[in-house]
């Protein structure tokens, strides 16, 4: 879809790749991070590496491996909780474990049977062997969370807020609430083989985290949050193909320094300094 | 008591909380007319907060009949809270909660609007009249987060009477409020009741009342154990006086 500013096929590929994934993962992530979701955001993305590790072992779709596990995590969490009699933190400390240790056991067995290159590619990511198709299905998971925000932004306003008051107020929040983790489940799970399982958690929280030191409206933060991230990711990607750096890593570590640097240059911060 | 057809029907109602071996509720009756003003007592844990939270749905019945506003609240729930305006206990926000007053406010109508559509400007204009109500029509800018409990106690009523209810339901809302905010609340709530609007108050404030009749109920226990009219100026006996029968049986 670039290819009109960018000649090499490979650095095009990458570029759009990176450009899908951040922004999909960035506005969702202002919702995860502001309804303080995080931790099932953490345990999904897990899950969906451990589901795309099983599915590589047993040669099956990773993509789709990725997101049955990743919405499975999502909708036990809820009954996990209630059944078990745990607390919800304790339930994904749970899945959490769980995942890892189900991802952690196929790419170690992997190594030893010689598929070790791809099972790598899974945990730090790859933006070179990339498909056509993967990209046009990561443009079309940017394209569904953005107008998922939009079509359903006072819905979304309300559970941000406060979820009983949402529903004291006569929003259906079960049910949005529900098609939230199903959309981050699957962004996670597309996203994946490009960021890595270790990595895409960066992509869903540091955008808005570094949204949230300039912005104080909510709507200022679903358009900041993407664009940051959309430059940062680009940069890395094209850094780090022209100088033969792994993508993602280097990304992840831009992001984390942008992160800083917002800290510091926050008016927020300012402002209660004068304060005290 | 109630005159017309009532807006809230409890018939036998039990209420239990997941996982509870016995019912917060038990064998609940009560029927509200329009333009009823009725002032729930009891001592704590009595079950006022579970009442309230079963009537606009937001609790499921375990047993019993439930009808508020027309609407049944076991099958339609929503419907319920479309109509009613529900005032959460105790809230406090965050200082850095990112929603303006005015955005706050506005939420009170999202439930009526319905998905997938925007508020209008009759949703702006309403959400503007609820904040003139309440007189705080000045902080419509300011970020729910840096105001008072008590300013935030009357944004949330705001937002509750947003959308127009024919049923408001508060749960102590005079918790964080000064004398003179009382005053106007209790003002307000007595013109909303001329109106129409059948108001049930949570409430251990029983000197400054609004000059209407008041039908007084008592709750010990999951049960109703009073349940009459009076005069504002007898609500605080007759609630003590409850209250010292039912510790003596
Ligand atoms: N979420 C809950 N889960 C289980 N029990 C609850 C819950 N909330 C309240 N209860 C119990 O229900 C009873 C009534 O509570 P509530 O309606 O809040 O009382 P009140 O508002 O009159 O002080 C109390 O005994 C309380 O322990
Ligand atoms: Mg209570």
């Amino acid at each position: 879809m670039l290819e009109f500013i960018i000649q090499n096929n490979i650095v095009c590929h990458a570029v759009e790749a990176m450009l899908f994934a951040s922004i999909a993962c960035a506005v969702l992530g202002v919702i995860i991070t502001q309804v303080q979701i995080s931790s099932i955001g953490f345990t999904m993305a897990h899950a969906a590496f451990a589901g795309a590790a099983v599915g590589m072992f047993l040669s099956l779709n990773v993509t789709i491996c990725a997101i049955v596990a990743g919405v499975c995590v999502a909708f036990l969490i809820g009954p996990l909780s209630d059944k078990a009699r745990v607390s919800p933190d304790t339930a994904l400390g749970l899945l959490f474990g769980i995942s890892m240790a189900v991802a952690i056991f196929f790419i170690a067995y992997m190594q030893t049977i010689g598929q070790g290159f791809s099972a790598m590619g899974l945990l730090f990511g790859d933006v070179i062997s990339l498909y056509r198709e993967e990209i046009y299905l990561l443009a079309i998971i940017c394209v569904v969370s953005v107008v998922f925000v939009v079509v359903l932004y006072k819905e979304i306003t309300g559970i941000i807020f406060n979820k009983r008051i949402a529903e004291s107020v006569g929003i259906q929040v079960k049910p949005v609430y529900y098609a939230l983790l199903f959309v981050i489940a699957l962004t996670v799970a597309l996203c994946l083989p490009i960021i890595g399982g270790l990595l895409i958690y960066v992509w869903l929280v540091t955008p808005a985290a570094i949204a949230l030191q300039f912005c104080y409206r909510l709507s200022a933060m679903f358009v900041v949050a993407p664009i940051v991230a959309a430059a940062i990711s680009v940069s890395g990607a094209l850094a780090g193909l022209e100088y033969s750096l792994p993508v993602a890593p280097l990304t992840a570590v831009l992001f984390s320094i942008v992160f800083i640097a917002a800290v510091f240059l926050s008016p927020k911060r300012r402002v209660t300094f004068r304060k005290s | 008591m109630a005159s017309s057809d009532p807006v809230i029907l409890l018939e036998n109602v039990y209420t239990a909380y997941e996982g509870a071996d016995r019912p917060t509720l038990t064998d609940i009756s009560l029927s509200v007319g329009k333009g009823e003003f009725v002032i729930i007592g009891g001592p704590n844990g009595a079950g006022k907060t579970t009442l309230l939270e079963t009537i606009n749905g937001m609790l499921p019945l375990t047993h019993g009949k439930a009808v508020v506003c027309g609407h049944d609240v076991r099958g339609n729930g929503v419907g319920v809270r479309r109509r009613v305006g529900y005032l959460l206990q105790n809230f406090a926000f965050d200082p850095l909660t990112p929603f303006t007053v005015e955005e706050v406010v506005l939420m009170g109508r999202f439930g009526t609007i319905g998905l997938f559509r925007k508020p209008g400007k009759e949703d702006h204009e309403a959400a503007k009249r609820a904040l003139q109500l309440l007189g705080i029509e000045d902080l419509a800018s300011r970020p729910i987060g840096q105001l008072s409990g008590g300013q935030q106690q009357k944004v949330l009523l705001a937002q509750s009477l947003a959308r127009d209810p024919d049923v408001l339901l508060l749960d102590e809302p005079f918790s964080n409020l000064d004398m003179f905010a009382r005053e106007a609340i209790n003002c307000l709530l007595s013109r909303l009741v001329a109106s129409g609007i059948a108001v049930i108050i949570v409430s251990h404030a029983f000197d400054d009342l609004p000059d209407c009749r008041v039908r007084v109920v008592v709750m010990h226990d999951g049960r109703i154990s009073l349940d009459r009219e009076c005069l504002p100026a007898d609500v605080g006996l007759l609630i003590r006086n409850a209250g010292s029968a039912s510790l003596n049986a």
